[in-house]
Parts: C-alpha cells; structure tokens; sequence
C-alpha cells in the first residue's frame, strides 16, 4: 500500500493551481542602495599586492577580476553614482595568468590523493600557465608584458611600501641611505616588474608612485599603503636585505611623511572623499601559522626518535641584530616557505651546529618588533585619516577577529587555517577571492556608516575559496 | 607541502522538514472532512478519522465504513537573503499526504474497533539551485506513514474512551547540501547526500468524549511521542574532490528526529441537528527537539580514516525547538440531506524559535483558512473535498542572531511561506 506519492494527480493539481498558484512574493526591505553624499563616477584604488588583486602568490587577470576595489566598483555602481568602467590593468588574453600563480598539485600516498602548492617556474614550464614574462631583456627577467591601455582605476602594485612610493619619504636623518632610498623609490619603475609594466618606458627611472597617482582625478578614492613597510621584514623572517633599501621596517619619521603625500596626491589636498584602510596583525596569517616548531619536531622524530628539539637562528637581544643558534620553542613562528627549505635540506635544524636560518624563523623579539612597528604606523594611518576627514577601515581589528574566530558566511565557516581556511590563497599573505570579498565587504560596512551611505555588501559565497584539485 | 589536514569545515549537515501544514514539520491533514474545519476532531465523532483525532470518539460514530482521502500540497516559497543576491524561491513540487481508515463495530453496539494509515509528519522541498543557503540545505524529503489499531468503547451512551497502538510503519528522509569546496578542474560544487529509512518504533493515541446532552460535547487526546531512529543511512557523495577526499569516506549515518506528542482540547456544540461549531486547542510538545545529531560511519576508500563527512565523524546542529500551540475553529452545515458546507480556520504558533530558522524548515506563526463540503448519495457513499489555504507570517533572522544563538549553520534573510492543499476523499459506510 503506498500512501505518498509524488506521482501528479493531474486533477488535484488542477484545482491547486488554480486555486493556490500564486507564488508568494517578499517585498525586499532591505533598504534600497543610495551613495549619500559620495559620487563614485570616478572611483580609483591606490594600494599594493592586496589592492591589485594578488592571490596565490601571483597577479593574474582571474585573481584581478576579484580584487576588493573591483567588487567595491560593482556595488558603487548599484547605488547608480557608480563607475561605468573600472579598469583594471589586466594583462592580454594569452598571457592572462600574468606572473602565474601558485596551485595545489595531487600526489598519490597510498592509492590517497594529497595535495601540495607547487610555485611556477620554467623549470616545470608555468604549471601550464600562460605567463606574461617578456623574456626579452636579460637584464630584468622578472619583466612582465607592458600595460598598453588608459591609466587603470585599480593603482595597486604588489609588493609597494609607502618608503618605495614616494622618492621624498626616506628621512632616517642618515644623508647616505636617504639619498639611496629615495633614489630607489623615483626608479621604482625599473626596480618593481608589476609597477614597470604600468609605466611608459621614458617614465620608468623617474616617476615615483606619489607621482603617478596624482595624475588621477577620482571621485572618491581607497587608500590600503603600507603594509609592507613590516610585511617584507616579517616575511623576510626579520632579515632586511643589505641591497634593498626597502626591505627593513619603516621608520615613522619616513612613514608619515611618504603617507601623508600619498593621500595628498590622491585626495588632491584633502578635498575628495574616500577611505584609508590600515596594516593589518602580520603574525596572524597562515605564511606563520602552517609550519609549527612542533610540526618540524615530528616530523623528524620519525627518524631521528631521540631528537629532543630542533634549532633556530634567532636575535640574542632587542638591541642587536646579532643572531645566534639555540633550541626553537613554541613562540618562534617559522615561514610557510621554511617547509620547502627543510626539504631541499634534509637535518637541518636538527643540532645546534645546523640551525634553521633567520630569514626563515620570525623570532618572539622580531615579532615585537614588527607589532610595535605595525601600530606606530597605524597611529599615523588613522591621525592623516583623521585630518582629511576620511574613513579608516581598521583592518588590522577585522583581521584579527578573523584569525581569532573566521567568519562565518551562509553556513560557510571560513577561518585563517592554511588552504583549507578557504580566506587565504596558497601564498599564505593574500586573500582568496572570498576573503577580498569579505575585504570589500568590510570597507562597504566602514564607508556606509562614515559618509551615511547604503551601500549593499556581497554574498561572499558567490566567490571561490581556495582551488582543490 | 603536505597539507595533512584538511579540515574542512562548512555546517552541520541538517535534518529536519517542512511544506508542513502545521509548526515544525507536523502535516495535519489527516481526515478530509475535518480538513475543512480548520482542523477541528477531538470534540468529534464525523467518521472514522475520529481514531487519529480522538480515539475515544469512534465508539460514537454512528456506522461503521471504510474512507480513504488524498491531499495536494503545494508549497510556495521565497527567501531574500540579508546580503548579496535576490529573491530564491524553491523549485516547486506537489506533495500528497494520504489517509486511509477502517472501522466496524456491532450496530448500535458500546464498542468499535479500527485501522487506519495516514502521514502526521513530513516535508518536500527543493531549493533553487545556487541560493544562498546552498550549503546549509539544498533540497529535503521527509516521509512518514503511520499505521494505527484503534478500539473505543462507550461507557455510557454519554461517555467513551478509546487509544490506540500507532506504529511509524514507514520513515524515509532525503537531505541534500552543497559542499563549500571549489576545484581546480571547474566540476561542480561538491554534494552530500544522507538517505535512509527509520526503523519502525511503537506509539499511541488514546481519548475521552464526554457527550453531556445532544448539543454539547468535549474532548480530549493524547498522541505520544515516536522517534524517527534511522540506524544506518546511506552517505551518498558527488563530485568530491581527489584531494579533499579523505574527508569524505563515510559511507553510513545514524540519526534520530523526535516525533513529538500532542495533546489536544476541544468542545463541540450542536445548537440545532444541522450545525455543528467546534473548537479545539494543541500543544505539540516541539521542545522535545534539542539538537540533530549525525554520525557518520564505514568507509569508501577515499582515504585511510573511516566515517568522514567534512572530516568529522560526527556533527551536531542546534534546534531548541519550543512547544507549540495551535488554535482551531471550524464548523459545518447540512445544507440538504445529502450536502453538507465546512468552513474553519486555525492559527497555529511556530516551533522555531527567533534565529533558529533551518531552510530544512522555514517555520513561522501562521494562518489557515479552510473550506469543505461533502455529497452523500444513497445514505452510504461520499465525497469529501476540502481546500486549505494557509499564510506563514514572513520571518527574518539576521547574521547577528545567528552568531549570538551559534546558529551560524544556517542563513541570514527573510523567509515566506504559503501552502495551498486541495484534498478529496471516498467513503462508504455500512
């Protein structure tokens, strides 16, 4: 006897169409998208890597298709005082995976898929990625297929500090190493292969960033500098290059002077709106939470059952860069990039004598370091909001919430755990285009309640997280 | 890089119901001629559906006779979501709740005994594809049919008691999610499925009429509680991702949905032989329904660590249910000896509390108006037809309630429901 059936009872349903057919329809209340006082005809992005888009350690038309200031021009311009156009600098169809990019790779373990990030080289011909490398000038490698097109709307070059973006930053009071740095930063373009492709050859010893921005008119305008002025020390394992000027922790002296020019050259003097973003916790990110002391320590106790600790190269005190071997506790945050060093590197860290190097180990005192360093800057970030009357997104706040508890999207829980967290790419520092829509989603939470806007945010889910193969 | 543990996160798989017709995923649409009295039956002795709504009121139904009923309920669906992305509504689907009973007793005599089959609970509904709440639910179908034995007996020409013994002869539910994983190759969205059938569990029903002259009568039941225990469920995957597989090798589920008691009140009056108005009260003792629980079990061979859904062997997803009441009126006219007119109406309280909205069951306070008739030809065949058009009052929950009840398993935005359930029924009665 079968008592429910999806079978049509064409009669029934007749009559319950007709009779009930009406399909209920929700006034949608949530209130209508309205720009308040701003105008976004003209929106422009200044930034680096996180404004450009980069994800996965590289810069590709599909990761610059999601970048926040790309999803931000796509709500301004439901409130219909958006931009028409935002244009991106992508790079040509066929070579639309730019620098290329990191991905996930199968290997087989016992019949069971395991996936590892494998970085693109020539060595293992891009992964199959259509680079944008030239190839062309042995002098400069790296270099990328030019931008050909109109000034882009999105300004973000990965890898840019505030210190690199203004050739009238450096002020360290030391005469040699400002003359050096500042030299750098005005030919930015020939030393940065993401700037230099945006630059018209003849400009690409002389025009620093400052220079470049300001030959906008924006509307309204984002401004999210300055996050490697700690970042590359950080990633850097608190190592700065001797022959990059731009590799140690900004003073604030330069900071602020090279930040303050910056929003002056976007802002033009103050007198358009717009929202400053500040430096996010750099301790928080997977690139120093996926490679544990302990993690190192297991694995080699599989062969070496007697090994008690592993050694790292660490500061010895606050005052000195001097460094010295000793045994690695749990407050040492090794580099994502330290696995593949141990593995090209079998024993190392094992004894005193073969400590893991600095530039892989972000020792407790670079950490302060680095936190001390990170809120000075953004004293500086939210004071030069404060004095533009701008908005400032506290990054830094949002992302610690994150790396504290993730983020929970319509029954998605994201969080700051490596690849599977879904937030951050395979870089361990970017977002994944689900973590720039949270990104943007955030600026939109910030904009709307500083310039009493309506602004509606994405659904984050509509953009991927991490690519699984 | 090894990546030695891909936790991979993304809800608690759900189970639950709803194109219900009553709070939570109760349907009751259980005898045609009471359907178009806004429900009513406890206080009343029309047929042999008595046994469903008050056991001890068959005794009272003056012949004996076989009736069987069907219902099509059309649910109509809309969400807005609290962030991004427009108006979803469901992929719409004709469910048809079925009841049958048979009942014979002794003419003129003080007892009667019954069977009957009918469906108190269940739910079919199928979202769009990619909406929002996609990985918390994507589409379900929850089956139950109950058998029952009945025997009533009058006391007295003015009191009877009857109960009966309800068996969940037949449980099956189908629950359907998105998995928040992308892959590298473009395959579609990952996809769970958990199916299986419940064992079959024990219950009962029993209630007192009390006639106390020609124009008045009162009633009260009692339904029990019966668990919907599914012991071993089938975990059926679609486009897992190679490297995500060894978090999704379970092949089993176990889980058990509370299918709660009810208890009910009611009184008829009779002011002349033609008019009856009744009135009845529910209280569906929803709160029984605390949390879903899944574990997951066997494995596939997707990876080495058996029974893993997500890469866990369990999960748990509040519910928190509350009681629920239901408040019913309904009457009815002989029009001419062989036509009589049903109307009623019933206002029935959510068993969802604010911010524990589930897609599996957009429940909400609601409001049902019924109409009915039935033509009785040759004083020993009918046809009964009902209609009932019920309206769920619109409910929001935002990502703020979600995060402050840890409810984050499920979506933020605006639900609203309708059903419309046209029902006919054949009798004959000897």
């Amino acid at each position: 006897m079968k008592f429910s059936s999806n079978h049509s009872l064409s009669a029934l349903a007749l009559l319950g169409l007709a009779l009930g057919g009406c399909q209920p329809t929700l006034d949608d209340t949530r209130p209508a998208a309205n720009a308040g006082p701003l105008d976004f005809t003209s929106y422009v992005a200044v930034g680096n890597s996180l404004t450009s888009g980069y994800s996965d350690g590289g810069l590709y038309n599909e990761a610059q298709a999601t970048s926040y200031p790309a999803i931000l021009a796509q709500q301004f311009a439901k409130t219909g005082k958006g931009p028409s156009a935002f244009v991106q600098p992508s790079f040509s169809t066929a070579r639309k995976d730019g620098s290329g990019y990191v991905k996930l790779v199968n290997s087989f373990v016992n019949g069971v898929a395991v996936a590892a990030p494998v970085q693109p080289s020539a060595a293992n011909s891009f992964l199959g990625e259509q680079v944008a490398y030239t190839g062309t000038n042995p002098a400069f490698p790296t270099e990328l297929e030019a931008y050909t097109g109109s000034q882009p709307d999105n300004l973000g070059v990965p890898g840019i500090s505030v210190l690199s973006a203004d050739r009238t930053a450096s002020s360290t009071g030391n005469a040699t190493v400002d003359a050096l740095t500042r030299g750098a930063a005005a030919a930015y373009g020939t030393l940065n292969n993401f700037y230099q492709r945006l630059l018209p050859a003849a400009d690409r010893g002389t025009k620093d960033y400052v220079t470049y921005i300001g030959q906008k008119n924006p509307t309204f305008f984002s401004c999210w500098m300055g996050n490697n002025d700690v970042l590359t020390y950080a990633t850097a394992g608190g190592v700065a290059s001797a022959s990059n000027p731009f590799s140690g922790l900004t003073d604030t002296t330069s900071f602020g002077k090279g930040y303050r020019n910056i929003v002056a050259a976007i802002s033009k003097g103050g007198s358009v709106k717009g929202v400053c973003a500040n430096i996010p916790n750099v301790t928080t990110i997977p690139y120093f939470n996926t490679v544990t002391v302990a993690a190192v320590l297991a694995s080699y106790k599989a062969a070496i059952p007697t090994i008690a600790n592993i050694y790292v190269t660490a500061r010895t005190s606050a005052t000195t860069t001097a460094t010295a071997a000793r045994a690695a506790t749990a407050t040492d945050l090794l580099t994502l990039t330290a696995q593949a060093y141990i593995a090209a590197n079998p024993g190392v860290g094992t004894s005193p004598a073969a400590p893991i190097p600095s530039q892989y180990v972000l020792d407790p005192i670079e950490q302060t370091e680095v936190a001390n360093r990170t809120t000075q800057l953004n004293a500086i970030i939210a004071k030069t909001a404060r004095q533009n009357k701008l908005a400032l997104a506290d990054m830094n706040t949002f992302f610690t919430g994150i790396a504290q508890q993730g983020v929970v999207t319509n029954a998605v829980n994201n969080t700051a755990t490596f690849a599977t967290g879904n937030l951050f790419s395979l870089d361990g520092v970017h977002p994944t285009p689900r973590g720039y829509a949270l990104v943007a989603n955030e600026f939109i939470r910030v904009i709307n309640s500083y310039y009493g806007a309506g602004i509606p945010s994405v659904a984050p889910n509509d953009y991927r997280g991490v690519l699984f193969p | 890089m090894v990546i030695k543990k891909l936790l991979l996160t993304g809800g608690a798989l759900l189970l639950g119901a709803s194109a219900a017709s009553a709070s939570g995923f109760q349907v009751n649409l259980n005898g045609q001629k009471n359907n178009g009295m806004g429900g009513v039956g406890v206080a009343l002795s029309l047929d042999q559906a008595a046994m469903f709504y008050n056991p001890g009121a068959l005794a009272m139904v003056r012949s004996n006779g076989v009736q069987v009923g069907v219902n099509a309920a059309l649910a109509r669906n809309a969400f807005i979501p609290e962030s991004g992305g427009g108006q979803s509504q469901l992929d719409n689907k004709l469910v048809t709740p079925v009841n049958f009973y048979a009942a014979f007793g002794p003419k003129e005599g003080k007892w009667k005994v019954g069977i009957g089959a009918y469906t108190p609970f269940g739910s079919e509904l199928h979202y769009a594809s990619n909406w929002e709440g996609r990985y918390a639910l994507t589409d379900i179908n929850l089956r139950s049919i109950f058998a029952q034995v009945t025997a009533s007996y009058a006391i007295t020409p003015q009191l009877s008691v009857g109960a009966g013994l309800v068996m969940l002869a037949y449980g099956d539910v189908d629950l359907q999610k998105d998995v928040p994983l992308s892959a590298q190759s473009g395959a579609p969205t990952p996809h769970v499925t958990l199916n299986g059938k419940a064992q079959k569990t024990f219950g009962y029903n029993a209630g007192i009429l009390f006639k106390p002259s020609d124009k008045l009568s009162v009633g009260v039941s009692y339904r029990s509680q019966v668990d919907a225990k599914i012991k071993s469920g089938d975990v059926r995957l679609r486009d897992v991702i190679a490297a995500t597989g060894s978090n999704f090798t379970a092949t089993n589920f176990a889980a058990t949905l509370p299918l709660p008691a009810t208890a009910t009140v009611g009184v008829a009056i009779m002011p002349n032989e033609k008019l009856t108005i009744s009135a009845d009260a529910n209280l569906v003792f929803w709160s029984a329904y605390r949390t879903l629980d899944f574990t997951f079990s066997g494995n596939n061979g997707y990876g080495p660590n058996a029974g893993l859904v997500g890469g866990s062997t369990t999960s748990s997803a509040k519910r928190f249910y509350q009681d629920a009441l239901c408040f019913r009126l309904g009457g009815q006219y002989q029009v001419t000896s062989g036509l009589t007119v049903r109307a009623g109406g019933f206002y029935d309280m959510a068993a969802v509390k604010d911010g524990y909205i589930t897609p599996e069951t957009p429940d909400a306070d609601r409001i049902g108006l019924t109409a009915g008739f039935t033509y009785e030809f040759a004083s020993r065949f009918g046809i009964d037809g009902s209609f009932l058009f019920e309206d769920f009052l619109k409910r929001s929950q935002s990502q703020a309630d979600l995060l402050n009840n840890g409810t984050t398993d499920r979506v933020a935005g605006t639900y609203k429901t309708t059903i419309a359930v046209p029902g006919v029924g054949l009798y004959v009665k000897f």
